[in-house]
C-alpha cells in the first residue's frame, strides 16, 4: 500500500513537473523566436536608421549641446537607467519611440516599468539606488524630492530660452518647484500627457439618432433629460479603480470647479486654503450630484457608479444598442473601447462651459521625467525627451497628447487626437489635474475616499467635504 | 456486546470529522474551480457572467415580445397586456402570472415576456488566455514611417526561469544554514548559547520593512541591488529566525543517548550532525522546505526592492503583476497567469507532501 501511494505520487509529481517544463518551454521559445524579429527583418532596420538620421534634421538642436554630442556618437556605450509607472503596451511604445535615438547615439536607455513606482520611488533614492531619470505621473511627488534637493535642476543646462521654444508657459510654470533652501528650479520636463476634459459618445449611433454635441452646461443637460425621455440613461459612469476608487470622481469635480470658478480660486484650493467646505467648492460637488443621483441620468442608478470599473464604463457606449450615451474620461480611455470600433464609430466633445466668464477650460495630466544623476549623457537624454521626436511612435500609434510643441499634424493616429492636442493648444486656461498637485494624503487619499463614500450614500454632502479636508492635516 | 457499544460513539465521531472536512474541502475548492472556469472563458464573457453560469440551471428566457406605443411616458405607470407597472418594476423584471415581464429595450419601448427555462452546459471556452500568458502580448505599434509592426511580448517563459534561480538557492541556503544552527543550539555547550537563541526569537517578530531601506543603503555600496546574490541573500537573512526555530524544535527532541553513544564511538560534531541528525529530521526539512519555497515563490516586495524589473531579472509574481497593463484593462488574463504560477509550488507540495504532515506534528509530541 505504501509503496503504491509513493509510486501515485511520485507520478503525479513527474506529470506536473512536465507539465510546467512544457509550458515554460512553450512559452519561451515564443518569446525567443519573437524577439530577433524586429531585427531580422532587414528592411525594418534600414527604415528605423534612416529616421535616426531624419531625426537631426527635424529636431532643433542646440549647438554644443550634450545632445549634439550624443547624437555625433560620442556617448556610445554608456548606459542610461530609466525608473517609471508605465508597464506592459505602454513600456512597449515607450521603447519603440526611443528605438531611434538608441541606434543612433549608441546609448542604452534601460527603462524599468512597475505597477508599484509611487510606493517604491521613494525607497529607491532614499536607499541611495536612485534611477538615472524616473518618471513621474504625479507632479505632487516629484516635488518632495525637489524640496529635499535630490533632483538635478534641469535648467542649469537647458537654456531658458531653448526650454521656452519647446514648451508652452504653462508648462514651464508647472514644471518650477522649490528645491532645497528655497531656491527654485526646473525639476523635470513633460513628456506624454493627456486631456481629460473630453466626454466620448458614439458617433454613428448620435447621429441615427438625431442628437446634436452640447456646447454648454444646459445644453448638455437638455440633451440628458431628453435621452431620458427617449428611454436610455445618458450616462455612464464607473469609479472602481482597485485601491484608487474614486480618482474618475475627482476629475469630474476638478473639471466643474475649472467652470464655475476662478483658475485663482482652483489653485487656492489645491494648497488648502480654499477648504472643500466652502460653498464653491460644495456647489461644483452638486453640479456633478444633478447627473450622477438621477436615476434616469446614469446606466445602473446611483448605486453602480461605486462597484463599475472606469474602463468598463465606456462599454455600454459601444453596444448595439447603446445602453448609455456619454461617457467622461481622458483620452486614454481609447485603450478601453471594444475590439472592433474603429475611430470613424466613436468621438468626443469639451466636457462642456458651465459659466461663460470661465470658458471651457482644458485639465490635463502628464508625465513628468525628473533627473537624480547628472552625467553628460543622462543630459543628452533629458535634452531628447523635450523632443516630439521622442514621442514620435507613441503619438503615431495613439493614446497620448505631446506636451511640446511642434508636433506635425500627420503623426497623429486619427483626427480625434489631433483634435486633442488642438484643444489643449487653444484653450484659455489650462490646469493640471488637481488631485495629482495635492498633497498626496489628499489627492491621493482623503479626497478619492471621500468622494467614494459621498457617492456610495454612506456620507452626506457635509461629512463627505469635512473627511477630504481633514487629510490637509495629515501631511 | 462491550465492544460494540465502545465502537458506535467512534463511528460517529469519524462520521462527523469527515463531513466537517469535505465541508472545508469544498469551501476551499470551489474559489478555486470558479478560478479555473474564469482562466478559460473568454474576456467578454467573464464581464458579462459569473463562472458558475457555465453550469445547467433554470434561466429567463423570452417567449414573445410586446411593442408599446411609440410614445408612452416612461415615468408615468405603464400599461402591458392590460396590467399597469412602474418603471422600475419593469427594469428588475417582474410577474404577471407565471411570466415574468422586463425592458428589453426601452428605446423602442419593448417589454419581453419570459418564463423559466433550463439552460444546458455552456461550452463556449478558449485557450486564447494561456496563450497569451504564455506567449506574451502582442502590441500594435506604429513605426516613424507609418508602418505598423506587431511587437511580440515576452511570455512567462523567461521570468519563470529567473524565479527559479531565485527560489532554489533561498530555499537551500537558509535551511543549510539553520540546520547547524539549530544543532549547535540544541546540543552543543558554548557561552552566551541562551542570549543567542534569544536573540533569533526575537528577530522572529521584527518586520522585514523596516529593514528594507538600510539594506538598499547597504546594498548600493556594495553593488549588490539587481544582482541573484543580493536577493539570495536577503530571502536568507529574511527566512533564517523561522527555520531556525523551526529545526531547532525538532533537532533538540531526538534523544540524548543517541548522542552520547555516538560522541563514545568516537563521532566529532560533524559527523554527528551529517550522519545522524540530517537523516532524522529529514521530515522537519521537508515541511520547512516548503514554507520557505512557498514563501520565497510567492514574494513580492522583496524582489520588487532588491532585484527591480528588468526584464534580464525579473520574478514571475512581478512579470504577472504588470501583465494586467498600466490601467488594469487586461485583467482577465490574471487567472490563466495564476493558474500557471500555482503548477510548481503544486508540484513541490505534491512531492514532499507526505513529509508534510509527519513535519508539523514533530514539534507537537514532547517525548
Amino acid at each position: 500500500m505504501k509503496r503504491k501511494l509513493k509510486k501515485s505520487s511520485t507520478m503525479s509529481l513527474m506529470m506536473v513537473l512536465l507539465f510546467s517544463v512544457v509550458m515554460s518551454a512553450c512559452g519561451g521559445t515564443t518569446s525567443n523566436t519573437a524577439t530577433p524579429e524586429p531585427a531580422a527583418t532587414g528592411t525594418d532596420t534600414t527604415a528605423t536608421a534612416t529616421t535616426g538620421a531624419d531625426m537631426i534634421k527635424t529636431a532643433k538642436v542646440p549647438a554644443g549641446s550634450e545632445l549634439e554630442k550624443a547624437l555625433k556618437g560620442e556617448y556610445k556605450g554608456t548606459k542610461v537607467t530609466m525608473y517609471g509607472p508605465f508597464v506592459d503596451a505602454d513600456e512597449q511604445k515607450f521603447n519603440a519611440s526611443i528605438k531611434a535615438f538608441e541606434d543612433q547615439t549608441g546609448i542604452d536607455i534601460a527603462y524599468e516599468g512597475s505597477k508599484e513606482f509611487e510606493a517604491t520611488i521613494n525607497v529607491r533614492v532614499n536607499g541611495g539606488n536612485a534611477p538615472d531619470i524616473a518618471d513621474f505621473p504625479q507632479p505632487g511627488l516629484l516635488e518632495g524630492f525637489a524640496n529635499s534637493g535630490k533632483v538635478v535642476d534641469v535648467s542649469s543646462f537647458m537654456d531658458e530660452s531653448y526650454l521656452k521654444e519647446q514648451y508652452k508657459d504653462s508648462w514651464l510654470d508647472m514644471a518650477k518647484m522649490k528645491g532645497e533652501g528655497g531656491k527654485e528650479l526646473t525639476a523635470g520636463v513633460w513628456a506624454r500627457s493627456s486631456v481629460k476634459s473630453l466626454v466620448w459618445y458614439n458617433k454613428k449611433a448620435f447621429a441615427d439618432a438625431g442628437y446634436e454635441v452640447p456646447k454648454t452646461w444646459d445644453e448638455m443637460m437638455a440633451l440628458t433629460e431628453q435621452i431620458a425621455k427617449d428611454g436610455d440613461p445618458a450616462w455612464s459612469i464607473g469609479i472602481e479603480s482597485g485601491t484608487a476608487t474614486g480618482w474618475p470622481a475627482t476629475d469630474w469635480i476638478e473639471d466643474i470647479m475649472l467652470r464655475t470658478t476662478t483658475p485663482e480660486n482652483y489653485d487656492k484650493w489645491l494648497t488648502g486654503e480654499l477648504p472643500f467646505t466652502d460653498p464653491i467648492v460644495k456647489n461644483a460637488v452638486k453640479k456633478m450630484s444633478d447627473i450622477w443621483f438621477n436615476k434616469d441620468y446614469v446606466y445602473g442608478g446611483r448605486s453602480s457608479i461605486v462597484t463599475t470599473n472606469f474602463g468598463d464604463s465606456i462599454q455600454p457606449l459601444f453596444t448595439d444598442p447603446p445602453k448609455a450615451w456619454f461617457n467622461r474620461q481622458a483620452g486614454f480611455i481609447v485603450s478601453f473601447i471594444p475590439e472592433g470600433v474603429t475611430a470613424d464609430e466613436y468621438d468626443w466633445f469639451p466636457f462642456p462651459s458651465i459659466d461663460e466668464q470661465y470658458g471651457t477650460p482644458a485639465m490635463i495630466s502628464g508625465d513628468i521625467y525628473a533627473m537624480f544623476n547628472d552625467r553628460p549623457e543622462v543630459r543628452a537624454v533629458m535634452e531628447f525627451f523635450t523632443t516630439a521626436e521622442s514621442l514620435q511612435s507613441w503619438i503615431q500609434s495613439g493614446g497620448v497628447t505631446p506636451p511640446m510643441n511642434g508636433t506635425p499634424d500627420d503623426w497623429f493616429a486619427n483626427d480625434q487626437e489631433r483634435r486633442m492636442s488642438q484643444f489643449v493648444q487653444e484653450a484659455k486656461t489650462i490646469r493640471f489635474d488637481g488631485s495629482d498637485l495635492m498633497p498626496s494624503s489628499v489627492g491621493a487619499g482623503t479626497f478619492w475616499k471621500g468622494m467614494t463614500d459621498y457617492v456610495s450614500g454612506t456620507a452626506s454632502l457635509d461629512e463627505a467635504m469635512a473627511e477630504i479636508q481633514s487629510g490637509f492635516k495629515k501631511q | 456486546m462491550a465492544k460494540r457499544k465502545h465502537k458506535a460513539p467512534k463511528r460517529k465521531a469519524s462520521w462527523l470529522v469527515n463531513t466537517i472536512l469535505a465541508i472545508i474541502c469544498i469551501i476551499w475548492f470551489i474559489p478555486t474551480l470558479g478560478l479555473l472556469i474564469s482562466s478559460v472563458r473568454p474576456a467578454a464573457d467573464i464581464l458579462q457572467t459569473g463562472w458558475w453560469t457555465v453550469f445547467p440551471h433554470r434561466q429567463w428566457a423570452t417567449e414573445e415580445q410586446v411593442k408599446l406605443p411609440k410614445d408612452t411616458d416612461l415615468r408615468q405607470p405603464i400599461t402591458v397586456n392590460g396590467q399597469t407597472f412602474s418603471d422600475d418594476q419593469l427594469k428588475a423584471g417582474v410577474m404577471q402570472g407565471d411570466k415574468r415581464l422586463v425592458w428589453e429595450n426601452r428605446r423602442s419601448r419593448t417589454v419581453d415576456v419570459q418564463d423559466k427555462k433550463w439552460s444546458g452546459m455552456t461550452l463556449n471556452f478558449t485557450t486564447q488566455n494561456y496563450e497569451t500568458v504564455l506567449g506574451g502580448k502582442q502590441y500594435k505599434i506604429t513605426q516613424p514611417d507609418g508602418t505598423v509592426k506587431t511587437e511580440q511580448g515576452s511570455g512567462m517563459g523567461r521570468s519563470f526561469w529567473n524565479t527559479i534561480a531565485v527560489v532554489i538557492p533561498s530555499t537551500v541556503i537558509p535551511i543549510f544554514i539553520a540546520s547547524f544552527a539549530a544543532y549547535a543550539f540544541a546540543w552543543l555547550k558554548f557561552k552566551g548559547r541562551r542570549f543567542f537563541f534569544v536573540i533569533v526569537i526575537a528577530l522572529l517578530v521584527v518586520p522585514l520593512q523596516v529593514a528594507l531601506i538600510p539594506i538598499l543603503r547597504d546594498y548600493t555600496a556594495l553593488g549588490l541591488n539587481g544582482t541573484y546574490f543580493g536577493i539570495w541573500l536577503a530571502h536568507t537573512a529574511f527566512g533564517l529566525p523561522l527555520i531556525t526555530y523551526f529545526m531547532y524544535n525538532s533537532i533538540s527532541q531526538l534523544p540524548r543517548d543517541l548522542f552520547e553513544s555516538a560522541y563514545m564511538d568516537g563521532a566529532t560534531n560533524f559527523t554527528i550532525f551529517s550522519k545522524l541528525i540530517l537523516p532524522l529530521s529529514v521530515p522537519a526539512l521537508a515541511s520547512i522546505s516548503i514554507f520557505q519555497f512557498l514563501w520565497v515563490w510567492n514574494d513580492y516586495l522583496v524582489s520588487l526592492i532588491f532585484l527591480g524589473s528588468q526584464p534580464e531579472v525579473q520574478v514571475l509574481s512581478m512579470n504577472i503583476a504588470n501583465m494586467v497593463g498600466s490601467r488594469g484593462s487586461d485583467w482577465h488574463l490574471l487567472t490563466a497567469a495564476a493558474f500557471v504560477s500555482m503548477l510548481t509550488p503544486l508540484a513541490v507540495f505534491f512531492a514532499l507532501q507526505k513529509y508534510f504532515v509527519r513535519g508539523l506534528l514533530g514539534g507537537s509530541i514532547k517525548g
